[in-house]
């Protein structure tokens, strides 16, 4: 490692990026090894994998021509930028027109009670960011608030484990795209209103999220619920806690750290469930997107299924690095909310 | 040109006069709304239309684009859907207000074949519009069957007589000659099995009354369902042989030097029909005044398509390549689009009516349309029984429904937005095509004589016959 | 002196899958207001069953207990128990551990700024009023005694339940523990079980010595009385044969008439109690 460093060091006088990092170190403590440690070396990780890919991107030929290189696929953020933007100022000239219409018909019906209604163009790619990220959260929050009330009741009743257990497991391996189809078809059953609040769609996709959620929440939790310590157990008979602070006070406190780890296991997990299902089921959400653009075959679609790629693979990081820190934050067992 | 004889056969003025509709619709665009009174404002305002990434499409598309649906103060999403099947439980179940159908979807659903629902259709997309491909290992096998021309080229149509010994090889051998069609009850199914069976080549009876849906009854082809979007890939990763789909990808398969397209269903019926628009019976019962104006504005659609000459067919091309339209390459598109076909490649024809929308009474939902396409569900076993050529005309009668073409197309003609003379006489018109030949063939079509025509065919279930 | 805890013919029968084990026969003890009684006998003896019977967290198979002319039926805060490994909430401050103790107990009866005056003077009593807005990851295995004590304490019990309280601390923090312990003792005067493998530990503290027969069907095999002067001061003690003959008879009690003839090396009998208490859970 010593000599590493060093040749972190002698790297930096030369280029100003690395220069940087060194100010880096004067300022914030770091000393030269962690900076090459956090800085320089996924750097380097980074760079040999985008030559590395370029490379190959060369060589691999596609019937939609050569597989898109980093500068293609670079070129493509850009122009699904700008198509978002584009976008933005169709949807605003729409509501300048449905504003003009809604005033011409007043004028003609005085009854008549304007309404202003969501612009109707296309998805960008942001929209689909935006609803995948949307659907995601609300199966993960609606899953967490089924399974960890759950957890506990299953956690704290032998019987009710006993019970519940062998359908957990069964169905715990089950991948949620399994259920899709039964999901779409029990919606579109159950949830029929003229003006419907959420999609359809939607609402599907979060059911499939939250289906992937469930078991593995539930089982973290009982688990944690199960595994209390018993001679805490023995503290609240003592103090003679009734069964609502006995929850409150010691059982919830006590499983955090499992409840927490399910839960990070989950919005794993169903992230790349929800991406799969949207595919599946053509809800709207990056996997659609994904999926338009391989039927499309169209010759900037590898390069936009590309960028969609990277973009998923970003923001899976970025939920389990959040749900990291809220654990970390969250939890009073340190030892056992590091990754 | 060639398809503007019959216009011009009515008035030589015609196709100036289609010109000047397109251009008043531009500027009358804006105010049409004042002109609504009789007709009524929409029940629904606020819509979603499914449509499968073909080019046939283009209606819809463009009556978004040109604002044709916010004149009639519908604020219209369109949204792309996986398959045929998706599509049309999206209709039925309501997340779908209406869709780009195939014509044998709404038929089909009415007579409980598949899922069962009362879908009438309006409005007729297009005419033509979709090619058989097949695999380039294929088409090496079946070139030196095929005729040439003077110039080596060689000569149109193809008919499956020159496929016939490559399948006649592959099943001596042992290997299933799987191809790909869209769905069971799609134009494809029935233009693959149309030409296949025009050439010798069996491809299969279904009998749903014994749950055999497959349709690989006495098979010597296996037709099975791909959604259109994935036939080029399909295709290249050699689980079908060749397919029947509609645009771009017939050309993509070009494009991508995978498949030679070799017969267009032009050459297998001209000026066939092709794909609907559908919407259930209840939504027209609940929204009258909506699917009304859903007609009104894919009949400007339709007629903005054909225009000048397929004039605006470029600006078309541009739109349908949107990603979220048909999202395929300008050029892929623009091969049929814009009045050519290219088969092998380089191999560039001219075929003015590859894609129909509006001339030729194209959107007219002629009830001879539908029959057509019960006489072949009734051929390949879909309809099990013998019925009754007023059964047939009932059936047809119940979903085809030109009152509500009629409605919005004389609707448009008052306030000028359109002219009679693009339209059948609505007076005395009966549904019911003249006879119709031009198919691959040579047979003769009559849509008031089903079971006549069906016992004309070498291959296939006749009066009587049942699996 | 009057009696304050009757516990009177137990008998301690655990259902296990090689059929019914008698842990207890027959045990019989009386104790008196602001006695401190050691139990004290091998691993796997019973001490701690009849500890864990006394706090209501098991149920004698027949006999019972009676704590101040009432049956024990059940736990409850007038039989505070000091557990071995302090059993303080890790995610609690030492403060809060005592809060949740004290709210619990006195929540209805004494003010906000009672219950705080009440919390911060226990902490004080264990000297742990420096480290009280500690976690327990953050302090000592000492301190975390300490903290049970308190929390034990500052539930004003009947009887302090104490089970090796210090077996988990090494030898100098212990000594260190046992002169706090005498010390309140001195002042509150509380009645006190304490569970204790260390002979020094209950001569020192106790005034009788309670030994227990090995089992199974264990019981109470002598009572010592300790009849030491109090104040007791470890160094004073170790020069006077008052108290070397008492340590011998216990000694003498626990390696020649119960000698114990398995290896001594297994665990104490902390695992006999768990398996008790599952058995009781199950």
């Amino acid at each position: 490692m010593s000599e590493a460093s060093t040749v972190g060091q002698v790297e930096s006088s030369k280029q100003p990026l690395l220069s940087l990092l060194n100010d880096l170190v004067g300022k914030t403590g770091f000393t030269p090894k962690s900076v090459f440690q956090t800085f320089v070396l996924p750097l380097i990780g980074v760079c040999a994998f985008l030559l590395i890919w370029s490379a190959a991107a060369q060589k691999i030929d596609t019937s939609l021509g050569k597989f898109p290189g980093p500068a293609v696929v670079w070129e493509q953020f850009g122009s699904l930028y700008d198509e978002h933007v584009t976008e933005r100022e169709k949807a605003e000239a729409f509501y300048e027109r449905q504003e003009k219409r809604n005033a011409a018909r007043m004028e003609k019906d005085p009854d008549y009670i304007p309404k202003t209604r969501a612009y109707t163009g296309k998805e960008t790619f942001l929209d689909q960011i935006g609803t995948s990220l949307v659907t995601v959260m609300s199966g993960f929050l609606l899953a967490a608030m089924v399974a960890i009330p759950l957890g506990i009741a299953i956690g704290l009743n032998k019987t009710l484990s006993a019970a519940v257990n062998p359908v957990i497991q069964i169905f715990k391996p089950v991948s949620p795209l399994a259920w899709l189809p039964l999901v779409t078809m029990v919606v579109s059953a159950v949830y029929v209103s003229p003006d419907p609040l959420v999609a359809k769609s939607f609402l599907n996709s979060m059911i499939t999220v939250m289906l992937c959620c469930l078991w593995p929440m539930v089982i973290n939790t009982s688990v944690g619920v199960s595994s209390l310590d018993n001679d805490l157990v023995n503290v609240s008979r003592v103090l003679k806690l009734s069964a609502i602070k006995h929850v409150q006070k010691i059982v919830l406190p006590a499983s955090v750290p499992m409840i927490f780890t399910g839960m990070r296991l989950s919005l794993g997990v169903a992230w790349m469930v929800l991406i799969a299902a949207e595919m599946l089921a053509q809800n709207p959400g990056l996997g659609k997107f994904v999926w338009d653009e391989f039927q499309n075959g169209s010759s900037n679609s590898l390069a936009r299924i590309m960028v969609a790629v990277i973009v998923i693979g970003v923001i899976g990081f970025g939920l389990d690095r959040t749900m990291l820190s809220i654990q970390r934050y969250a939890s009073w067992d340190k030892s056992k909310s590091s990754h | 040109m060639k398809w503007l004889k019959p216009l011009r056969e009515k008035s030589k003025r015609t196709v100036t006069q289609l010109g000047k509709a397109v251009a008043m619709t531009a500027m009358v665009g804006a105010t049409t709304y004042s002109s609504a009174e009789e007709l009524g404002y929409p029940e629904k305002e606020e819509l979603t239309i499914g449509f499968i990434k073909l080019t046939d499409m283009a209606p819809i598309a463009i009556a978004y684009e040109k604002g044709f649906f916010e004149d009639e103060g519908l604020y219209v999403t369109i949204e792309a859907q996986a398959n045929w099947k998706v599509l049309l439980d999206g209709v039925i179940d309501g997340r779908l207000d209406g869709a780009h159908m195939l014509a044998g979807q709404p038929l089909a659903a009415t007579m409980g074949f598949g899922t069962k629902a009362n879908i009438i259709t309006p409005f007729s997309m297009d005419l033509n519009g979709n090619g058989i491909t097949v695999s380039n290992e294929i088409w090496a096998q079946m070139k030196p069957n095929i005729p040439k021309m003077a110039d080596g080229r060689p000569q149109h149509p193809i008919k499956a007589d020159a496929l016939k010994p490559v399948v006649e090889k592959y099943l001596s051998e042992g290997k299933p000659f799987n191809m790909g069609m869209v769905f069971p009850v799609s134009t494809h199914n029935y233009e693959l099995r149309y030409w296949l069976a025009a050439g010798g080549i069996h491809p299969g009876f279904y009998a749903p009354h014994k749950g055999d849906t497959s349709g690989h009854i006495d098979a010597d082809a296996l037709l099975s369902v791909t959604p259109p979007p994935q036939m080029p890939s399909t295709m290249e990763a050699g689980t079908i042989y060749g397919y029947c789909v509609g645009e771009p990808w017939n050309q993509q398969a070009v494009f991508k030097n995978i498949g030679v397209p070799v017969v267009t269903d032009y050459e297998i019926w001209k000026n066939n029909p092709e794909k609907v628009f559908g919407v259930t019976e209840a939504f027209y019962e609940k929204y009258p005044n909506t699917t009304i104006r859903l007609t009104r504005a894919l009949i400007r659609a339709a007629q903005w398509l054909d225009a000048n000459e397929n004039g605006n067919r470029p600006e078309a091309v541009e739109i349908l390549s949107q990603s979220n339209y048909v999202g395929a390459d300008y050029e892929v598109i623009a091969n049929s689009m814009t009045g050519t076909f290219e088969y092998e490649k380089g191999d560039k024809r001219p075929v003015e009516d590859f894609n129909v929308f509006f001339r030729y009474f194209a959107t007219y939902p002629y009830y001879s349309d539908a029959i057509w396409y019960l006489t072949q569900m009734r051929r390949w076993g879909q309809i099990s029984e013998d019925k009754s050529d007023d059964w047939y005309k009932e059936l047809a009668a119940k979903v085809y429904r030109p009152d509500i073409y009629a409605k919005a197309a004389l609707s448009l003609i008052e306030e000028d937005l359109t002219m009679s003379e693009f339209f059948p006489d609505f007076e005395t018109e009966d549904g019911f095509r003249e006879p119709q030949t031009h198919f691959i063939d040579n047979l003769v079509y009559n849509g008031k004589k089903p079971n006549d025509y069906i016992n004309q065919f070498n291959i296939g279930l006749k009066e009587g016959d049942r699996i | 002196m009057s009696t304050l805890l009757d516990i009177s013919h137990i008998d301690m029968v655990f259902e296990t899958p090689k059929g019914p084990f008698t842990a207890l026969q027959g045990v019989d003890l009386k104790i008196a207001e602001g006695e401190f009684v050691s139990l004290i006998g091998h691993s796997g003896c019973g001490k701690s069953t009849v500890l864990n019977i006394v706090a209501g967290l098991l149920q004698a198979t027949s006999g019972g207990v009676i704590l101040n002319g009432k049956e024990v039926s059940e736990p409850g805060p007038e039989r505070a128990v000091v557990f071995q490994n302090h059993s303080l909430l890790p995610w609690l401050t030492a403060y809060q551990n005592v809060e949740l103790a004290v709210k619990q107990v006195f929540g209805r009866t004494k003010s906000k700024s009672e219950i705080k005056e009440w919390i911060e003077y226990n902490l004080q009593l264990v000297h742990m009023d420096h480290a009280m807005h500690k976690r327990p990851d953050e302090i000592s295995g000492g301190m975390k005694q300490r903290v049970g004590i308190a929390r034990a304490l500052a539930m004003q019990p009947e009887i302090l339940l104490m089970d090796e309280p210090f077996g988990a601390l090494d030898a100098l923090t212990r000594a260190h523990m046992q002169d706090s312990l005498m010390e309140i003792q001195q002042e509150l005067n509380n009645t006190v079980i304490m569970i204790t493998h260390d002979v020094d530990e209950a001569v020192l503290l106790s005034d009788r010595i309670v030994m227990m027969s090995n089992g199974p069907a264990a019981t109470v095999g002598e009572i010592l009385e300790i009849n030491l002067e109090r104040p007791r001061g470890r160094l004073e003690l170790a020069q006077d044969p008052e108290y070397t003959r008492l340590r011998s008879e216990v000694l003498k009690f626990l390696y020649e008439k119960q000698r114990k003839v398995e290896s001594l090396i297994k665990n104490k009998d902390s695992t006999v109690s768990k398996r008790s208490q599952q058995n009781v859970a199950a």
